[in-house]
């Protein structure tokens, strides 16, 4: 019904010119049908300049339009009239009116009618590319449409709306460059998505093609909204049952396909989901083949199973004219011939008779038993092994089978004997004595066959080939109409029987793309499909977008819990500390160079398809991971440097900053000193020994240093604490952001506010012992320096100990004042925000319909809550009501105890659990130390000589190698990163991040196209 | 047998249990029975059963679908199970599957003997044999004419052949004989079957003797009932039924005099654990002897999962499963033949 310009590119931006030319998108009403819903659309319009570019939908025709006072009361229009009708006329509905041409890109003067009410003001968030719209009203009377724009400030924001139960035109401007997810700015990538709940009307003729150009677009996710009905109770449901037998002859056509060995190629092309007057090609297609199939393999089954019978026949009298038998007869004979014999004997008119067959080996020993047991020993079974197998007629394998021969005397017996070779499904034959004739005429016709069975594989082959041809395309088609049906079963139907409606999410970025899709695939049919926003109570899905670099990140941040609604996303702080945290505990430089050009490769030879293919799941976490694995091996090579680390050898770029020679020098030691001393004391404090710091990280003379661990020790212990506080204290900044967005400014001051005192005064003043320490005190003054540790612990205790100096003047009383205030936010983060909402509950009690009422006036509508525009404000304010009528007041302090509770311990264990950092640096360095001095220096220290040298140096490299690799980066490599990732999600997310959301699945045709 | 089976019962058999315990979990709720007792055609019964554990099972079904193609696909299905279980056992729960397909095996070679005797052809009575009593020798049943032709020709060297012992005769099979045979043959096997898991002890015995004992007591009720009006003679009678189980020796000695229903319905009274099932019949919707058994034997059957670490478990699986299958044929039926009045009166399954 609606339709929207064809040229949407030819309408200016309204942003950037001075006259904001509007686009009007006329929507007309088909007889009978009506949106229940509000239509809504936003423009922006300069006051007293605005200027309408009017263009419809082609097919429908453009008449008169003019509404007017005094216009007749509403007609139900015919199908051709339908733009001609007018607009019911009201007191507050600005007479807008205008003759449109028969044309697209008429444009006339708009009046500007006087605003009816002022409304709200301030924008939702993410939409601040509109200046303060002030929402005023208009409504009409029969109808119940109603627009809104604003008279004050620069560009004007206008909207309408249209909540029609009657026949009549309908209008929506919408401005060019301003439609409705257009005015978003903020990046995505620091929070999720809007996501609109958008009700799709979907024509009943037009519903199919346009679902199925969602699937393609991938752009909605489905909501059920006949979850209460069951399967077999839905509309579509001899559609899906269609479908489903079709993909019954599909699976049968494949497996024989497979069975003669043969592959199917993967379809090409794009394959739209087929109309649905195609399925029926489709299904007499493929119906046909499969039954010509049916036939051929019927046939060949059919002759192989002959062919079997004729091969088993000659081998069975092969077997009958073998020397063997022979002589097991003329022995039976002969051991019987007295007795048979004897005169008068009731058994002598008897002669021997046979019965001749093959079983299959495992039932031969069975049935020679039976009918050993049954017959009383009254026959003579002789078992043979065929010497070569032949094929199994059904399923082509080779089998052996048992040939035999019973030759038995008297009828009865005989009788018993077919009774039982029946019940064992053996094959008997005929068998009688002059059969050497017979064995060639049976030669012959297994000759033939074997002809025949030839010409009919042939056949198949041919029907196989066309099969191949047809199936792979076929199945995905069928694959998106199934995919279709089952979307379609979603959706609930009007009361009109006229068109679907879906409730869909749909990211508000991608509603422009929505409608134009709704509107290209329902062009055909005349009638045109609608998407608009509803306004939802449940909680949107997440939507962020990612690239192939963030896609990582964003998966280390999902793993956690998929974020809540535009919530603060931690990925892209992520991508930054994750890596560094990473190379924390990593630091080397030539581990972090390995890794860094391991990744490197992976990431050059991204585009291969090889790469993508591979199945391997380990490769393909690597693989995924490879953007993650690049910055942590560039950030290990930083932190290597700063730790003047290379496979645990440090280098000296630069020139140290101390010096052996000076201190020699100053101390006069003498060669006899040297001999005795094997440790040396450099003292800072003589000139001329200690230059000035190194310009990049750690001075390589401490590695040759005994005490280099402890140094090393003290140094990443603080840094661990210092980096531990700022992350923890970013995160609890992070949580501003939710505050403000969630429109919960009184966490800023209730919660915010006294976490960071708490972290800070305590923490934070510890890191600034820390940095003053490292400022203020020299080796000069070494000896007396203070302990940072005591001064901490007296802190608390209120104490001071008399041998500790302190750091500088008025320290206890700064300490005390600290942790005084430190505490005394304890009670504001645990009282705070429970008495504000209670507080604020009581007084919205007093008056509860205040607001309602503003609202309901201002929208000019009678239920305005369900059809509020919206907005984000608006609907956080909608959701805080239902919020606050449900407030349990124990509930919300219970739930404000655990936060305090938890922030407050988690401030002490978690600033000790980023001393992780510290333990899994050291234990990195250690580790490569060990290797480096157990492997490589003794292998450097065996030959003296150059030629002994190289040939053991080739296997201990090998053995130092491997290990680097497999202990050191791939072991420790993964050790590190599960810290990293602890440190993330436990002590950084847990400060802002809930991690309660879902994500936005759109219903898409990929899966399909597999 | 050791006691304890808690301590080493999982090192062989608790694969098994697991899974069967699992394969116990898909059995239709009481969700799933009302929603198949909602539908109209066969079609929405398939497309029902499609949804719980069943998958697929009719999709290679060629339309119309009929109630006895359900029915033997489901009979493959728990045969399929079943073999996969009797597979991968071990001693002497191999054993304890072995006896479980005895029940089945005599049904049908006693199947197979009246159809002979009937002069049907072997096939047509092989469809309605039940594929859990499968053996090679069976359609040579029919060349036997008397009982100890038919064990020493043929079932000498199956699992039935112990159970052979009483019932060794050389009277002509007619169609009494046949059901004299049956009974004997089923008197032994439960006997064998009781002794087997009396000797096996631990929770086994716990928990299958109960259960076998019901079926015993079970046997001698219908077979009194069934005796009634025949030329069966008292003694005969008596010589039927298993000598076990909680009516053993005085209440069988009692139901052998039994004339009529109502006799056994005051022998069955002197039993606490029959006299509630007695009272049932023909309580609200019409059950019958029949059905109070099978909701006690169902009742034993859930019971028998709340013990760990024994064979019953299979027993009770099988059993349930069986009747489940029941339940869907009875259900499919009342569907096809649009006799719904009595469609719910199949047996729950707790």
């Amino acid at each position: 019904m609606l339709g929207f310009p064809q040229d949407h590119t030819q309408a200016p931006c309204p942003r950037n010119g001075r006259s904001s030319p509007l686009e009007l998108v006329l929507s007309t009403h088909v007889e009978g049908f009506h949106f229940e819903p509000a239509l809504r659309g936003t423009a922006l319009l300069r006051p007293g300049r605005g200027c309408l570019v009017v263009s419809g939908p082609a097919p429908v025709r453009r008449d008169l339009w003019r509404p007017t006072a005094s216009s007749p009361p509403i007609k139900r229009p015919t199908e051709d009239r339908l733009l001609g009708h007018s607009l019911p006329a009201s007191p507050r509905l600005p007479a807008l009116w205008g003759r449109l041409g028969p044309g697209a890109g008429r444009s006339w003067p708009l009046p500007i009618a006087p605003p009816i009410r002022e409304g709200v003001s301030g924008a939702g968030p993410g939409r601040e590319a509109v200046p303060s719209p002030v929402t005023a009203c208009w409504s009409g009377a029969a109808s119940s449409g109603g627009a809104a724009y604003s008279p004050r400030g620069s560009p004007h924001r206008l909207e309408w709306r249209g909540r029609q139960t009657l026949s009549f035109c309908l209008l929506i401007i919408r401005s060019g460059g301003q439609g409705f997810g257009e005015t978003w700015t903020m990046g995505s990538m620091f929070r999720s998505e809007e996501v609109a709940l958008v009700q799709l009307f979907l024509p009943t003729a037009a519903a199919y093609t346009c679902v199925s150009r969602l699937g393609e677009l991938g752009l909605v996710e489905f909501r059920d909204l006949n979850a209460s009905v069951s399967a077999f109770q839905r509309r579509f449901v001899v559609d899906v049952r269609r479908c489903e037998e079709l993909e019954k002859t599909f699976t049968f056509l494949q497996e024989e396909v497979q069975r003669a060995g043969l592959v199917l190629p993967p379809p090409e092309g794009r394959l739209p989901a087929p109309p649905p007057r195609d399925l029926l090609r489709i299904q007499e297609e493929t119906e046909r083949l499969a039954q010509e199939l049916r036939d051929v393999r019927g046939n060949q089954q059919a002759l192989r199973v002959q062919l079997h019978q004729l091969q088993l026949h000659a081998a069975v009298l092969g077997q009958g004219h073998s020397p063997q038998l022979a002589a097991t007869h003329t022995y039976g004979a002969s051991e019987r011939t007295p007795l048979l014999q004897a005169p008068g004997g009731p058994h002598q008119d008897l002669r021997v008779n046979f019965v001749a067959g093959a079983v299959e080996p495992h039932k031969a020993p069975a049935l020679e038993r039976l009918l050993w047991r049954a017959c009383r020993g009254f026959l003579i079974a002789s078992f043979r092994e065929l010497e070569r197998p032949l094929e199994h007629p059904v399923t082509g394998e080779p089998a052996t089978w048992m040939t035999f021969l019973i030759s038995y005397w008297g009828e009865q017996i005989g009788q018993k004997i077919r009774k039982i070779t029946d019940c064992f499904h053996c094959h008997i034959f005929p068998f009688l004595e002059q059969e050497e004739a017979r064995r060639a005429a049976l030669q012959q016709q297994s000759q033939e066959l074997q002809e025949v069975l030839g010409e009919t594989e042939r056949f198949l082959s041919q029907v196989l080939g066309r099969v191949q041809q047809l199936l792979p395309p076929a199945q995905v088609q069928v694959r998106k109409m199934k995919a279709v049906y089952l979307a379609l079963n979603q959706c609930s139907m009007s009361t009109t029987h006229k068109c679907l409606i879906a409730e869909t999410w749909c990211a508000a970025r991608d509603l422009p793309a929505l409608q134009e899709a709704l509107r290209d695939s329902s062009m055909e049919e005349g009638v045109s499909a609608v998407a608009h926003r509803i306004p939802s109570r449940d909680m949107p899905p997440t939507l962020i977008r990612t690239n192939r670099f963030t896609a990582s990140f964003q998966g280390i941040v999902d793993a956690y819990g998929v974020g809540r609604y535009q919530e603060v996303n931690p990925a892209p702080y992520t991508i930054v500390t994750f890596p560094f945290l990473f190379a924390v505990m990593f630091g080397d430089v030539g581990h972090g160079l390995l890794m860094f050009l391991f990744a490197l490769a992976m990431v050059l030879a991204e585009n291969r398809p090889a790469m993508k293919a591979a199945q391997n799941e380990i490769w393909q976490t690597f693989f995924g991971g490879r953007y993650l694995l690049l910055l942590m091996g560039l950030f290990s090579v930083y932190t290597g440097f700063i730790y003047n680390e290379c496979f645990s050898r440090a280098s000296s770029i630069f020139p140290s900053g101390w010096s052996v020679a000076a201190m020699a020098n100053q101390s006069g030691w003498s060669d006899a000193f040297l001999a005795q001393h094997t440790m040396l004391t450099l003292d800072p404090n003589v000139t001329g020994v200690f230059l000035g710091p190194y310009p990049f990280g750690i001075d390589p003379i401490w590695s040759l240093a005994a005490n280099h661990l402890s140094f090393l020790n003290s140094f990443k212990m603080k840094m661990s604490v210092i980096l531990g506080v700022v992350h923890m204290a970013f995160g609890v900044v992070l949580g501003v952001f939710n505050h403000m967005h969630f429109g919960q400014r009184h966490r800023l001051l209730l919660e915010t506010l006294p976490e960071l005192t708490f972290l800070l005064g305590l923490f934070g003043y510890l890191v600034f012992l820390v940095i003053y320490k490292w400022l203020r005190v020299s080796a000069t003054n070494a000896a007396s320096a203070p302990s940072i540790l005591i001064h901490f612990i007296n802190m608390f205790l209120f104490s001071h100990s008399p041998t500790n100096r302190p750091l500088y003047p008025r320290q206890e009383v700064v300490q005390a004042m600290l942790v005084v205030l430190a505490l005394a936010m304890v009670p504001v983060l645990l009282l705070g925000t429970p008495l504000h909402l209670l507080h604020r509950h009581r007084r919205r009690r007093r008056r509860p319909t205040g607001r309602k009422e503003d609202k309901a006036g201002l929208l000019g509508l009678p239920d305005a809550s369900v059809n509020c525009w919206g907005s984000d404000e608006e609907k956080a304010g909608g959701l805080e009501d239902e919020q606050e009528a449900e407030l349990v007041p124990s509930e919300v302090f219970m739930h404000q105890a655990i936060h305090t509770i938890e922030f407050c311990l988690g401030c002490v264990s978690n600033t000790a659990s980023y001393l992780r950092l510290w333990a899994l640096s050291l234990a990195h360095a250690q580790l490569s130390e060990v290797l480096w001095a157990m492997v490589m220096r003794i292998g450097l220290g065996l030959g003296r000589e150059v030629g002994v040298a190289a040939v053991v140096l080739v296997p201990i490299f090998a053995t130092f190698a491997v290990m680097t690799v497999a202990i050191l980066l791939v072991m420790e490599g993964l050790s590190a990163f599960l810290h990293a990732l602890r440190l993330h999600w436990v002590e950084f997310q847990n400060k802002f991040y809930s991690g309660t959301g879902y994500k936005l699945s759109p219903f898409t045709f990929a899966a399909a196209e597999d | 047998m050791l006691e304890g089976a808690e301590l080493y019962f999982n090192v062989d058999h608790g694969y098994l249990e697991g899974l069967v315990r699992g394969c116990k979990a898909s059995l239709l709720t009481q969700q799933d029975y009302i929603n198949l007792v909602q539908c109209e055609t066969l079609e929405d019964l398939k497309i029902h059963l499609q949804t719980t554990d069943y998958g697929n099972f009719l999709a290679n079904q060629t339309n119309p679908l009929t109630v006895s193609k359900i029915d033997t696909e489901m009979r493959k299905r728990l045969c399929g199970e079943f073999e996969y279980f009797r597979n991968h056992s071990l001693e002497p729960l191999s054993t304890f599957l072995t006896y479980m397909t005895c029940s089945y095996m005599i049904d049908n070679v006693i199947l197979l003997m009246n159809g002979a005797l009937q002069k049907k052809s072997v096939k047509e009575i092989l469809v309605k044999c039940h594929p859990l009593g499968r053996f090679t020798e069976m359609e040579a049943v029919n060349i036997a004419e008397t009982p100890s032709d038919l064990f020493n020709a043929i079932l000498v060297e199956t699992p039935l052949a112990p159970f052979f012992q009483d019932c060794m005769s050389e009277n002509a099979l007619d169609e009494l004989n046949i059901e004299l045979l049956r009974n004997k043959l089923y008197k032994s096997y439960l006997e064998t079957f009781y002794k087997f898991c009396k000797n096996h002890g631990d929770v086994t015995a716990e928990v299958m003797c109960p259960i076998l004992e019901f079926e015993a007591d079970r046997r001698a009720f219908i077979i009194t009932l069934n005796s009634f009006g025949t030329e069966l003679s008292k003694e005969d009678r008596e010589t039927l039924y298993p000598a076990f189980g909680k009516l053993y020796p005085e209440g069988l000695r009692l139901l052998a005099q039994a004339e009529d229903f109502d006799q056994m319905k005051t022998i069955a009274d002197h039993y606490e654990v029959y006299k509630p099932l007695f009272e049932a019949i023909g309580g609200n919707g019409g059950k019958t002897l029949e059905d109070v058994f099978y909701e006690r034997e169902v009742q034993m059957n859930v019971l028998a999962f709340n013990r760990q670490f024994h064979y019953g478990v299979f027993y009770a699986y099988v059993k349930l499963k069986e009747q489940e299958m029941r339940n869907i044929v009875w259900i499919a039926e009342c569907i096809s033949q649009r006799h719904r009045t009595k469609i719910n009166s199949y047996i729950p399954i707790l």
